[in-house]
């Protein structure tokens, strides 16, 4: 087998089997000098470190559990994950784990619903697994990655036809409050496959409302009873520093469904601003020098080592494709969040209020989004020959619509000519019939390209300059008169 | 008032006869007009109104679609969860009955040797100075100063089951 010591995010596993080291006795501390917020200080302690992950043990035999923020010679300063609603300074005892945050992996996370830092809400018993790796995964060795590959199907016609999601990708969803977001995010969730291959989903939730955790759970729970998806909830009223820990968490599952197990795994994080939030409330009270809008300034290396930790990897089968979920505050996209993703991510699928307020379900904006790795998902022997050509051909006949459109605000539909009515009519019939679609809908891919190639057909055939006469004559509609 | 002669009235009869043709004509036109609009209001209100009956179907199908998956993913999940409920019972029964059997190791004769060589681990771990003290469950707890060292049974035995990643096929049957 190759050797990807130190190289790939499977490598701890056969090296150390962690149940036996969590054997070891810890020592706990009791010199408690403060609590603060949900901050806890905790004196007389020698060689504990930053992240490292401890247990708080109380005094009726309650235990709650904490990272170190801040180590100053022998004082350890704590975020309680549950908070420190109810503590006293006396009867508290800390035991540190001597190390950052692990998690037990395997298969029995699929089908299983947990909190943001992985423990049941299900009533079930703590999920247990064949290995325990570190929340913060491995370095990956550059060279051990293979290029994203073949399409990740959604079955929701704007992304699959037009912005075409690649396994081992990060793609994400530009929103704003108030758009659908979520639902998408779950249709996705839903609905992926990648062609032939035993695809899993791991959701994480961080920052939501009560109402969207139910919300996300119903719209789940077919695919959580098959077995093929892992739940991750981090409610909004939840503690911050288990908002930084679940993506962690999410991803560190995912890698070994996919990477040990041989799954094509998706994993959506919804929100991720919700999640840079949790970032600098944390950064801030870690009394960090604030950057942009308050924002830590590796605000950008933090999202990229989530981001990162998506793709494929030499000699091993499955693949982690990511879609990560943004609301821009005011439909900003400059604001740090969706601007540092950007930088880090293939390509984007954009919500707009515009097309939304037109009912079109999802509300996409076509023209701003993208997905750069889509050449390599799409095309002949991947998906069908004309998809990438019908793709540009949507697209490009999309931004003279638009123009038609302008124009005919401004002198009137009877002014135009013959060829801009015709893209006035092909916007109405590629909106109603490709982007619009049922919340619960699944699109064939052929089907969807079927849809656009019916909307083509309202152009005049010379319109079509991106298509080529044999794709034309195979696939163009006939009209009445044959045309 | 002057009335017309008797002589006007015969001459005026083709006129009166025309115009009432005329107006016969018209309003046979406006009759046909008429009804050629109603022919095409009921046919364009047929049409809206199988229009809206197919959109009310089709969305009538889809809630109803929703619903039913709605519902039937609520009962599975309540029964995934009776499931998983009985399998923490398991684990609390195992647990219960671990930190029982471990209580009645303090009447084996191997506890001495057991309790020297905690106390020895207790000062490995805390240094010379900590005092080491028995646990009413069985063990020995070590202190020194703010640190200290748990190590009576219940403790050891509950840290053995989670150190066992076999044993929980005793609750995922």
């Amino acid at each position: 087998m190759m050797d990807l010591r130190g190289a790939s995010p499977g490598q701890g596993e056969a090296a150390a089997p962690a149940p036996a080291v969590r054997f070891a006795p810890q020592v706990s501390h009791g010199d408690i000098r403060e609590l603060r917020g949900p901050l806890l200080v905790v004196g007389g302690v020698h060689g504990v470190g930053w992240d490292e992950f401890a247990t708080v043990d109380m005094a009726r035999g309650e235990c709650r559990h904490g990272l170190v923020l801040e180590v100053d010679h022998d004082l350890a300063t704590l975020q309680v994950l549950e908070s420190t609603d109810g503590m006293s300074l006396e009867g508290i005892r800390i035991r540190f784990d001597g190390r950052p945050l692990h998690v037990q992996v395997g298969t029995e996370w699929l089908g299983r619903v947990c909190n943001g830092r992985g423990e049941p809400l299900d009533g079930g018993p703590p999920v247990t697994g064949t290995a325990t790796l570190p929340v913060s995964g491995w370095p990956l060795n550059p060279v051990y990655r293979d290029p994203p590959q073949e399409p990740v199907l959604t079955g929701i016609s704007v992304i699959d036809g037009l912005a075409t999601l690649v396994r081992g990708q990060k793609l994400p969803i530009f929103s704003v409050p108030g758009l659908p977001h979520l639902t998408l995010a779950t249709q996705i969730a839903a609905q992926a496959t990648a062609g032939g291959q035993t695809f899993r989903v791991v959701f994480a939730a961080m920052g939501l409302t009560h109402a969207d955790i139910a919300y996300v759970r119903d719209r789940l729970e077919e695919r959580s009873a098959g077995g093929e998806l892992t739940l991750l909830l981090n409610a909004a009223d939840d503690p911050v520093i288990e908002r930084i820990l679940t993506p962690r968490i999410a991803l560190t599952i995912a890698e070994h469904l996919a990477y040990t197990e041989g799954h094509d795994v998706l994993v959506i994080m919804s929100d991720m601003t919700s999640y840079a939030e949790a970032v600098r409330e944390v950064s801030a009270a870690r009394r960090e020098i604030p950057a942009r809008r308050g924002y830590p300034g590796y605000l950008y290396s933090d999202l990229a080592t989530l981001y990162e930790r998506c793709g494929r990897v030499k000699g091993r089968d499955g693949s982690v494709t990511i879609v990560p979920v943004l609301t821009m505050p005011g439909g900003d996209i400059t604001h740090p969040v969706p601007d540092l993703t950007g930088y880090i991510t293939e390509g984007q699928i954009v919500l707009s209020q515009d097309v939304a307020a037109r009912g079109i379900y999802p509300p996409v904006d076509v023209l701003s989004s993208l997905s750069r790795l889509m050449r390599s998902g799409a095309g002949k022997g991947r998906t069908r020959e004309d998809h990438l050509d019908v793709a540009a051909q949507v697209l490009a006949a999309l931004a003279r619509a638009r123009q038609a459109t302008e124009l005919a605000e401004l002198v009137g539909e009877a002014a135009l000519s013959e060829t801009d009515r015709s893209y006035i009519k092909y916007r109405t019939l590629v909106e109603e019939g490709l982007f619009d679609q049922g919340r619960d809908e699944v699109r064939s891919l052929a089907d969807t390209l079927d849809r656009a190639w019916a909307a083509l057909a309202a152009l005049p055939k010379q319109e079509l300059t991106m298509l080529s006469t044999a794709l034309l004559e195979k696939y163009l509609p006939k009209g009445d008169d044959g045309e | 008032m002057t009335m017309l002669s008797p002589e006007a009235d015969g001459a005026l009869a083709p006129i009166r006869e025309a115009l009432r043709s005329a107006a016969d004509e018209e309003a046979s036109e406006l009759r046909e007009a008429a009804r050629q609009q109603v022919i095409a209001l009921l046919a364009d209100s047929r049409e809206q109104a199988a229009l809206i009956v197919a959109a009310a179907v089709k969305d009538g199908e889809a809630a109803a679609r929703s619903e039913a998956a709605l519902r039937s993913s609520r009962v599975r999940r309540e029964a995934n969860e009776l499931v998983l409920a009985q399998r923490s019972r398991l684990l609390q029964e195992l647990r219960q009955q671990l930190r029982t059997r471990a209580l009645t190791l303090q009447h084996d004769q191997r506890y001495p040797a057991l309790v020297n060589a905690l106390t020895q681990h207790c000062l490995d771990l805390l240094g010379a100075a900590a005092s080491v003290s028995m646990s009413p469950d069985g063990g020995v707890i070590g202190e020194a100063g703010a640190r200290r060292l748990d190590l009576s049974l219940p403790i050891l035995a509950g840290m053995t089951l989670e150190s066992m990643p076999e044993a929980r096929e005793l609750w995922n049957l």
